[in-house]
């Protein structure tokens, strides 16, 4: 029971894509490609490093046979081609930092004065172009109009390769992204090869910035605004094939010919043998792109999506937008450029990009395995329970490439979990986000097991991890611990995931339990494929490798991964708890439930409470808050009136999958607040209205949330004010821009926090008293970040 | 300790005494009338989750295997290596290698003789043999004169531009070449359709049609029995969790099925589309091992694959009496009597028609004469005889048809304690395939 599929699976469905909307923020693609960079150099701190790693080891000193740092010594072919590859040599990736560019801007000087180089070939000795700039550097900044003298030089650096006249080619194999795509874009011709690694994108939109590089103006002149348009607000990146088909790249090539063709290319460029072909734009693409009537109706059609998308919550998509409209109004000359780099060190100094960026640099760090030991090697994960928990859990772990058990009761829940996932690849089959290949191997590597099949135990007797998603039942799962243990060998890693049931009761050691320290929590949230958390919950007796196990595997399914104490509710739904409370008790004062949705959603809530309520099911709603109410939160539970939901648990109304919760359903949109649960409320506020001020409806339930959310830390629950901003923003949805509840208290001041939240003590009662954590930070005037 | 006790095998020939064969286990995928649930898979799909049904079924590591197998018939020519497109799809490693075998409705048998083959010699220990068909998405192809022009067409067009490549288009065309061609179930050489022969066949041996039609319904029968007793439990792996196979009709009756009027040879013939086995799509895979492989993995196998024979006779006259000619010689080579020794039979049903007549040519002393020198093959005992039901009611995936037969066979010894297994099956071309299983003990 408790926080339930239903309740995971709105989270999921409503605040987590609508958060990943607003931010542009895909949970697997952003840990993936753009500044993967940072995954290589952060370390456990915050603290904002200095550039490159190398510095910090060993200085570089050039030699004869490596004269840079960051560039292999550059080849001039005799034809006059001088082919420049990037290579950092301390990182698996190239990124565009400060000391790149000036050593850049060496390496041309010294290029640029032979008379023999006719043209140039920009390629990289990696499988990875440039995977962006490095944002560490813009988080060393302090000031952020410091960034616009450094941008400018930059950018001159650009121009002045551009006036040296010599045709420029980008070579590209694998990522080519922020900075880098902006590198290629200063270039005449941009080839790329086919791979899938190979990919091209904007995605500074993501950490609430935007393309400095002269990308804004570059992308737009070359694929028109509409698609530059889409590149740079969602931050998706193109494949080859979208890249060739809008005009991003000239020529797709295998990555065994890139560097020949290059060459060959740019000696072509030279002596006219090869011209570039202008791209030609589709007449529909003309009519709206060069007529006025046309640019009206896309810039209505952009402003309109941007809105809808950031709720007004994030300012990069509309610098972006002004930008490119200021560089077509500005077409000639160089202050289009100056106004870009202007609005991005406007950008970068916004709390929106900061908190983005925290999000982001916390997904890097919660990458570290926080155990002393290694994780044992894992080929074969078996899944106990083939429902939408389970299944999901199956798809994911198959679409890293372990081999899957799914094991179930008979087989038509087998097939119903098989089904599940199937029709999810396809979906994703159909977007071309997989191959058919891809799809047939996923599929092949999950192995349905019903009962009864008399190969179940030579599947077991090879599985390295089994992850259970059965009811939640503690006599079941102890059931199901003694049946793997029987199957599985010695080493093999038994997870539960479970939301209601102490890790330790499940793990205690008994007739049924006898490798209590293979076992662990790992509570995954609903659905499983679309939300990017996962609780790791280890009991006392868990071992080093048991905890590490489940952390690197859930860290490959694509999942951040946080570490939290054995205690009710664990840290995600232990914070949901006091909200609900805090909902029945403005509901009891006669808060109108509309007013209530639209002051949290205002907040930046995905979805408001009562909708959230709803979705999950309101039966569910008031199992959590029942639960957690009888738990160890004490007073921090109190003050609200859980009969709300409880009665309307026992009328039937049981939210949208009822057709009749707080709203009334009918169709797919439409719900409205029926006379019957006018009716109800009546009755259970006594006839009570209140036209309570959005902020201190926002501030009642934000304080509950967020005292929570420091009592975990006070209470180490969670490790570190990263980890629970993460869940929070990944589990519930918090406000992103807000970076999560630690940040948010970081921006609004934890002393004026604390007095809020005192006043609200004094006034309605000790549930709202800070926690003394709060009140040693307020005291001290200590930041929980930097 | 059982097998101490049993006499020593008094086989074996010549040709098997290398090393022993054994059937570790097969499944197929639920055999379904074409175009219902399968009309969304390519036929390497099927044989992909054949493959890997096979897997879940028996735990094996796929690391362990040495090489794959497929038969089919009907072929998509993207797909023209079924085993290898399919073992590569279903997650084999890539240095597993695979080839795929035709030989019309006993392509699956000679996918598993060519593993035994292969086992004896020593070249592999290990290997998935088996077979897939879909009719749900037959390759309809334009007919020859305008496919021949497509393809000279660019040629054309270079030569004379759009004027002469349409000049080429239409030259000579004539109206019957604008048309499509299906592939239809019939022989090429004698040009006649599998359900004519087989109702020359029935009258040759005078098989009537209630004779046909009580088989018919027998089958049914006996097949929506095994389907109810949950006898294949565990031989179909689950498509979409349910092993249901909707071809079988266990409620027909001799009144239903005698309704239906002739559907090959008009009006007298006997052949109806009751009592003739019907499209199927469907997959199948087994297991196939040397013993001690078999043994050192950890498997108890079914039965010893003892011999197989692939004689053939003449299309034109008796297309389907394979079965016959082929069940002769591997008993007389391995010296077995068919009623005293063969305890189970699998013996294909393409048509009731002639299944009958070759349990009539098989007894016949005429045919003995005239064919084995007056020593009759023998009495086919019908009630050993497809007791899970046969083709006609479970239906018959050309393709896949053959494994089905070796691991029911095979699951039957094991079930029924008999010794000895005769497994036979006819084939377009005048193909017969007959094989020997012996239970493991």
């Amino acid at each position: 029971m408790m926080l339930n599929r239903a309740l995971r699976k709105t989270l999921a469905s409503q605040q987590t894509r609508s958060i990943l909307r607003q931010t542009g923020l895909r949970p697997v693609r952003l840990i993936a490609p753009s500044f993967s960079t940072a995954a290589q150099t952060s370390s456990s701190s915050l603290a904002p490093p200095r550039a490159s790693s190398a510095s910090e080891s060993t200085p570089f000193v050039s030699t004869p046979s490596r004269k840079y740092e960051y560039f292999t010594n550059v080849e001039l072919t005799p034809s006059g081609v001088a082919v420049i590859k990037f290579d950092n040599p301390n990182k698996k990736v190239n990124t565009l930092s400060f000391s790149v560019m000036r050593e850049a801007r060496t390496l041309w000087d010294e290029l640029a004065s032979d008379p023999a180089l006719k043209s140039v070939v920009f390629t990289s000795t990696k499988d990875c172009f440039i995977a962006g700039a490095d944002i560490f550097d813009i988080s060393s900044v302090k000031n952020k109009e410091e960034l616009v003298p450094v941008i400018e030089e930059a950018l001159m650096f650009f121009l002045k390769m551009k006036e040296r006249g010599v045709p420029m080619v980008a070579a590209i194999h694998g990522p080519a992204l922020g900075g880098g795509l902006e590198w290629a874009l200063w270039c005449d011709y941009r080839i790329c090869t086919d791979s899938p690694s190979t990919k091209l994108g904007l995605p500074e939109v993501k950490l609430g910035l935007l393309p400095g590089f002269g990308g804004t103006q570059n992308l737009t002149s070359l694929v028109g605004v509409q698609k530059a348009m889409d590149m740079m607000l969602t931050g998706k990146d193109v494949r080859h094939d979208k890249a060739k088909k809008i005009g991003l790249v000239d020529l797709v090539v295998a990555p065994q010919s890139l560097e020949s063709v290059a060459i060959a290319t740019a000696e072509g460029l030279v002596n006219g043998t090869i011209k570039k072909k202008q791209p030609k734009k589709s007449f529909m693409d003309k009519m709206i792109e060069d007529t006025p009537p046309g640019q009206y109706l896309m810039w209505k059609k952009i402003q309109e999506m941007v809105d809808k998308n950031t709720g007004g919550n994030y300012p990069a998509p509309y610098a972006i937008i002004d930008c490119v409209k200021y560089g077509l109004s500005h077409s000639s000359g160089l202050d289009k450029y100056k106004h870009e780099r202007e609005q991005f060190a406007k950008l970068a100094a916004t709390k929106e990009s900061e908190a983005l960026i925290g999000i982001f640099d916390a997904m890097t760090q919660q990458k570290k395995n926080p155990s002393k030991v290694d994780p044992l090697p894992v080929r074969k994960v078996a899944v106990m329970g083939a429902g939408l928990m389970g299944a999901g859990i199956a798809q994911v772990t198959a679409e890293k490439g372990y081999e899957v058990l799914l094991k179930d009761r008979d087989d038509a829940a087998c097939g119903r979990g098989i089904t599940y996932m199937t029709e999810n690849w396809e979906k994703k089959l159909k977007r071309k986000r997989m191959t058919k290949h891809q799809f047939d191997i996923n599929t092949s590597r999950v192995i349905p097991l019903a009962d009864g099949t008399s190969s179940v135990k030579r599947h077991f007797a090879s599985a390295d991890l089994v992850i259970e998603a059965v009811f939640e039942n503690l006599e079941l799962k102890r059931q199901i611990i003694q049946q793997v243990e029987e199957m599985t060998p010695d080493h093999c890693v038994f997870a539960t995931n479970t939301s209601a049931i102490p890790i330790a009761s499940i793990a205690a050691p008994g007739p049924e339990v006898k490798r209590p320290q293979n076992i662990v929590g790992m509570h995954y949230f609903s659905p499983v494929p679309s939300m990017p958390l996962l609780e790791i919950i280890p009991h006392e007796g868990t071992s080093d490798e048991a905890l590490a196990t489940a952390f690197a595997v859930g860290t490959k399914q694509g999942k951040t991964c946080i570490v939290v104490k054995d205690v009710p509710g664990f840290y995600v739904n232990r914070c949901l708890g006091p909200i609900l409370v805090e909902v029945s008790a403005l509901v009891k004062e006669g808060v109108p439930l509309e007013t209530l949705d639209k002051a949290m959603k205002k907040f930046g809530m995905p979805v408001g409470p009562i909708t959230l309520i709803d979705e999950v099911g309101v039966d569910v709603a008031s199992k959590v808050s029942t639960f957690l109410a009888s738990a160890d939160l004490g007073k921090r539970m109190g003050g609200g009136d859980l009969s709300l939901m409880t009665n309307m648990v026992e009328k039937g109304w049981t939210g949208r999958k009822s057709k009749q919760g707080f709203f009334t359903y009918s169709g797919k949109k439409d719900k409205k607040i029926g006379p019957q649960v006018t009716a109800y409320l009546k009755e259970f506020t006594g006839g009570k209205v209140s036209n309570m001020s959005e902020v201190d409806i926002q501030d009642r339930i934000a304080t509950r949330l967020v005292n929570e959310a420091a009592k975990c830390l006070e209470d180490e629950i969670i490790e570190n004010p990263v980890a629970g901003d993460i869940g929070l923003v990944f589990g519930i949805g918090f406000a992103p821009f807000k970076g999560g509840p630690f940040r948010y208290l970081d921006a609004v001041g934890v002393g004026q926090y604390v007095d809020r939240m005192n006043g609200f003590a004094d006034t309605l009662g000790e549930q709202f008293e800070p926690c003394q954590l709060l009140k040693d930070y307020a005291a001290s005037g200590k930041k929980f970040h930097g | 300790m059982l097998s101490r006790l049993l006499p020593k095998p008094r086989l074996l020939s010549t040709a098997a005494a290398s090393r022993n064969v054994v059937v570790v286990d097969g499944i197929r995928l639920p055999f379904a009338l074409t175009s219902t649930i399968y009309t969304d898979q390519l036929a390497v799909d099927l044989q992909r989750l054949a493959f890997t049904g096979l897997i879940a079924k028996t735990g094996l590591d796929k690391r362990d295997v040495d090489y794959l197998i497929a038969g089919t018939v009907i072929q998509e020519v993207r797909t023209s290596n079924l085993a290898r497109e399919a073992a590569i799809g279903a997650g084999f490693p890539a240095s597993i290698g695979g080839h795929t075998v035709a030989m019309a409705c006993i392509s699956s048998s000679v996918a598993i003789t060519s593993a035994a083959e292969k086992i004896q010699s020593g070249h592999a220990s290990a290997i998935i043999a088996g077979g897939a068909e879909t009719f749900s998405d037959v390759p309809i192809r334009l007919t020859r004169p305008i496919r021949q022009k497509l393809i000279t067409l660019p040629k054309a067009l270079k030569k004379g531009g759009p004027l002469g490549a349409i000049r080429h288009m239409t030259k000579g065309l004539k109206m019957k070449d604008v048309a499509l061609e299906t592939p239809a179930i019939a022989n090429y050489t004698t040009g006649e359709v599998m359900g004519v022969s087989s109702d020359r066949l029935s009258a040759k041996f005078g098989v009537s049609r209630e004779e046909q039609d009580a088989f018919t319904v027998r089958s049914h029968t006996l097949a929506g029995k095994a389907h109810k007793d949950g006898w294949y439990n565990g031989e179909i792996v689950p498509y979409k969790g349910s092993t249901e196979e909707n071809g079988i009709k266990a409620d027909s009756t001799i009144e239903s099925v005698s309704k239906l009027k002739p559907a090959f040879v008009k009006p007298h013939g006997t052949h109806t589309a009751a009592n003739s086995s019907f499209l199927t799509d469907g997959a199948s895979a087994s297991l196939i091992m040397s013993e001690e492989r078999a043994l050192e993995l950890g498997f108890k196998p079914l039965a010893y694959l003892r011999d197989w024979s692939f004689k053939a006779c003449d299309p034109f006259e008796e297309l389907l009496l394979g079965p016959t000619y082929c069940s002769q010689q591997v008993l007389s080579r391995n010296n077995l009597n068919l009623q005293s020794d063969i305890g189970v039979f699998e013996i294909h049903e393409a048509f009731a028609g002639q299944i009958l007549s070759n349990i009539t040519a098989m007894k016949s002393q005429k045919f003995a004469d005239e064919k084995f020198n007056g020593k009759v093959v023998g009495e086919v005992d019908v009630d050993k005889m497809n007791t899970k039901g046969g083709s006609l009611a479970l239906g018959h995936p050309f393709g896949a048809t053959g494994s089905r037969l070796i691991t029911t066979a095979a699951r039957r010894l094991q079930d029924e304690g008999e010794r000895f297994a005769l497994i036979a099956a006819c084939a377009d071309g005048g193909l017969g395939h007959a094989c020997i299983l012996e239970r493991y003990d």
